[in-house]
């Protein structure tokens, strides 16, 4: 608020609280060597909105929001904050003008508590400023953290926060610069059904303030649910803008509603098929793989299912319900507990190295720190695991089938990369899924985990994800998919087992999942409820 | 505009990181002539230079590999100190139980690169058994090789009771034809070097073109990742350590050789800074993950280069050291700043 150029007693201050544009972008204009990421792009963003930003991986959201921070500077055009033109040279300019960034990935140190984080940089002092003065430390951290409705141990080393936690405090630090304008990066991407509400309830009690919301996600319900603008950006230009009207409905300039469907339509510029291809059915008799009250030691116990060939087996949850500890177990990256067979075989998988041998492979949910080496090229990433079957006497790789065979897979997959040997790091979430996944068929799996697939994927890849799932699946591949949207999981799994606390609670069958009702079940289990019908759904609220 | 000159200086960053070794020997090649004429440029001197940094330059290309899987070997000094220890005493026993001349070299040859393959297995078992830090673990190594060679010899000397073949290792050479020394004698390329150049050409081989390199690196670069991607993190992290002890054993060989004896109180002492130091200008990447042999060659020549002309142009050798540590620190500022 002390940014604001409103004098206090202006005749405005008594005229009804009309949204004020308190950060605008005209005809921004960013050029990357060969690519114009923004197209003279004007959007103004508003005190007391959430303004969200959607588009394809691509589509310039990035840049437009690395604008905004002061990580690039524009070509052309300009930016005004509360009607003057501003310059950020560097991230502190935007800083310092009360514009923050909550990243994607967070920014905390771990060895430091939960109230050293949010104070971070602007501890208070006392002893004429050579001490920090911990108990106002404390109490301006609990003040933030309260004002977020966090309910946080502000003594906790950040290091032990579940993600969902080490946001709220990321966003604590935020508020205590007192950052007037909040930019959430795809805030979502990383948390459970339960936390995703408590985050977006968060963005409506911070535009509730007052201050300025601009929300990135690739979560278009999310998004329908609860900003009061939309715009859509598609190859570096604004396409569309969406603003909720009187009735509460988001609607464009030529009254177009939007929903799913339209949006996806304005970031794609063409209709998507059905998202979701047909389910093929399995009718192999032998499991491809049965764990027998399996359980990652420390996280998880008790799990038992089987999944059988060209069958796609989801797996749901909350975020911390052990199925990432559960299949990294199975895939010998963790000590297990109970038992696990592969065709009919009882084995002990000792390492990623072992399953593979068995024909049993997993794709992290991790894909920058875990799947990927996101530094080297594209190829080389590819043919990482299967490394052996291109070398040839003395050790040497043999580059020219290794060159062709990623060929093969990248016109199999459509993935979209001009330059294989460049790095991995430089293609879309997307392609790097695809990499990930042709990585993994390349060594011939039976059984296949893929960990949250469509993380950070645009809409466009998604379906084609799909496809390919769905594809192998029809070709004799046991599929799990373990997934934290409930759309992806309904539409593409046979069945889907859900987990809470550290074990399996139940499983929602095929006839469950195509009756009405079908995510509630899911979310109730998940939830550590039963699985009966109760009240409807609350929508992200 | 702005945007575009700031382009164009971050591109031209790029580029001294990938050629700045280059570059910067190009630069130093010109300033040495210019100053010194024919003192520096005449193939004996290049041929000194090379020969004198043979040792140090078979320990910088083992570090390259070493610092590529992220890790760091501190007792490359040590154990060449140790294996050339070691192999020298066997010779001089077999020549003692009166073997030919010819078997006890080659056997107590052998015996140094076994001896430093095996120092280098501990330090490897020590980082992936032992868990132990590299850096840590090459240290209690960079004590501990050093003190047996030291106990072995009382901390005196080693001489070779060899008549004149071990020498020749380390002074012998292949005639260059058509040149001729200062005093009119047909000048050679020293085995130390052929031997230097044989390990360079491989390693980069390895490096680039087989799969153990593809592995180190894809360790180096990050290692959860290549145990996700079902790499044998520990076969690979524990073979390069493997790898640099030899090469130690082989360094040891060359020093030993060319000295005729060895003096386990001063041979390879520090030379495990001047092998990193080597590594670092020649454009490797402390962090692990990518690297080049052929960085490290040139970063090996840039560093006998500048010992080179500073002792022609008669600048005291304390003064030497003050020197290098500018050009380490410089080419750690230009690398970095790319990055930023």
């Amino acid at each position: 608020m002390s940014h604001s150029k409103v004098p206090k007693n202006s005749p405005l201050s008594d005229a009804p609280t009309l949204p004020t544009v308190a950060l605008a972008v005209e005809s921004v204009t960013v050029d990357y060597p060969g690519v114009r990421a923004l197209d003279a792009v004007s959007i103004a963003f508003n005190r007391g909105e959430i303004h969200a930003i959607v588009g394809e991986n691509g589509a310039g959201k990035s840049t437009l929001m690395k604008v905004l921070s002061g990580l690039v500077r524009p070509g052309g055009g300009t930016i005004r904050l509360d009607g003057v033109a501003r310059i950020f040279a560097r991230p502190l300019d935007a800083i310092r003008a009360g514009i923050a960034m909550v990243h994607q990935e967070l920014n905390l140190v771990g060895a430091l508590n939960v109230a050293e984080n949010v104070m971070l940089g602007r501890e208070p002092l006392t002893l004429a400023g050579l001490m920090i003065d911990r108990t106002a430390q404390r109490a301006r951290a609990q003040h933030w953290l309260h004002m977020l409705g966090a309910e946080l141990d502000i003594e906790r080393a950040c290091s032990d926060l579940s993600i969902a936690d080490a946001q709220f405090v990321e966003i604590a630090k935020c508020l205590a610069s007192n950052a007037q304008v909040l930019i959430f990066d795809e805030p979502t991407a990383v948390l459970g059904e339960r936390d995703t509400k408590r985050l977006l309830a968060l963005l409506q009690r911070l535009r509730d303030e007052g201050r300025v919301v601009i929300f990135i996600s690739h979560h278009l319900d999310e998004v329908i649910a609860v900003a009061d603008r939309v715009s859509v950006l598609r190859d570096g230009a604004l396409m569309r803008t969406f603003t909720r009207s009187a009735q509460g409905v988001l609607v464009s300039e030529d009254g177009t509603r939007a929903d799913e469907g339209t949006l996806a339509h304005a970031m794609v510029g063409r209709e998507l098929g059905s998202m979701y291809p047909v389910k093929g059915v399995s009718n192999a008799t032998i499991p491809a793989i049965e764990v027998t009250e399996f359980g990652a030691v420390g996280r998880s116990h008790g799990v038992s299912f089987a999944v059988r060939a060209g069958e796609i087996v989801g797996c749901a949850g909350l975020v911390g319900c052990g199925r990432t500890e559960t299949a990294e177990a199975i895939i010998g990256l963790r000590q297990s507990s109970g038992s696990v067979r592969v065709a009919g075989l009882r084995v002990r998988l000792r390492s990623p190295r072992d399953a593979m041998k068995r024909g049993v492979a997993y794709v992290s949910e991790d894909r920058k720190g875990r799947g990927l080496h996101v530094t080297l090229s594209s190829i080389t990433n590819m043919t990482l695991p299967s490394l052996s079957a291109y070398t040839r006497f003395g050790g040497r790789i043999d580059v020219r089938a290794e060159q062709s065979v990623a060929t093969r897979w990248i016109d199999a997959l459509s993935i979209r990369c001009a330059q294989p040997h460049a790095p991995i790091s430089s293609l879309s979430g997307g392609n790097q899924q695809k990499f990930a996944l042709a990585r993994w068929l390349q060594t011939q799996p039976k059984v296949l985990i893929i960990d949250e697939p469509t993380r950070g994927v645009d809409v466009g890849a998604k379906a084609e994800i799909y496809r390919i799932i769905a594809q192998l699946a029809s070709e004799g591949l046991a599929v799990i998919l373990i997934s934290s949207e409930l759309p992806e999981l309904i539409g593409l799994a046979h069945r889907v087992l859900v987990m809470h606390a550290g074990t399996m609670v139940g499983e929602v069958t095929r006839e469950q999942l195509e009756q009405r009702g079908a995510e509630e079940r899911i979310v109730r289990l998940a939830s550590g409820l039963t699985a009966e019908f109760g009240e409807t759904k609350e929508i992200l609220a | 505009m702005s945007s575009d000159r700031r382009k164009l200086v971050q591109e031209g960053f790029r580029a001294l990181e990938r050629w700045g070794v280059v570059v910067a020997f190009v630069l130093l090649f010109a300033v040495s002539t210019a100053k010194q004429g024919s003192d520096f440029v005449s193939f004996e001197n290049f041929r000194n230079i090379l020969n004198s940094n043979a040792a140090i330059g078979i320990l910088a290309v083992g570090m390259t590999l070493v610092i590529i899987s992220a890790g760091i070997d501190l007792s490359v000094g040590s154990m060449l100190v140790l294996s050339a220890a070691l192999g020298t005493l066997a010779m001089n026993l077999l020549i003692a139980a009166e073997w030919s001349e010819m078997s006890a070299v080659v056997l107590g040859g052998a015996i140094t690169i076994g001896a430093g393959l095996l120092a280098g297995s501990v330090n490897g078992a020590l980082v992936v058994f032992g868990r132990l830090a590299p850096f840590i673990a090459t240290l209690g190594g960079l004590a501990a090789f050093r003190s047996i060679a030291l106990a072995l010899a009382d901390a005196g000397e080693i001489r070779s009771q060899s008549s004149t073949l071990f020498a020749t290792i380390g002074r012998g050479g292949i005639p260059m034809f058509g040149l001729e020394n200062n005093a009119g004698k047909p000048l050679t390329l020293t085995y130390s070097t052929v031997v230097f150049f044989v390990v360079a050409i491989v390693a980069q081989w390895f490096l680039s073109r087989s799969r153990f390199g593809r592995q180190l690196v894809a360790v180096g670069a990050n290692e959860t990742a290549a145990r996700y991607a079902g790499v044998g993190i520990a076969w690979v992290r524990f073979r390069v350590y493997a790898i640099m002890g030899a090469l130690a054993g082989v360094a040891g060989l060359v020093q030993s050789s060319r000295m005729n004896s060895v003096s386990t109180a001063q041979l390879g002492l520090g030379s495990e800074l001047d092998a990193i130091a080597a590594v670092v200008i020649g454009g490797t990447s402390l962090r692990g993950g990518y690297g080049r042999v052929w960085g490290t060659v040139v970063g090996v020549v840039i560093l006998g280069m500048i010992s080179n002309i500073l002792t022609i142009s008669n600048v005291s050798p304390y003064w030497q050291g003050a020197v290098k540590g500018a050009v380490i620190v410089l080419a750690v500022l230009v690398q970095r700043s790319s990055r930023d």
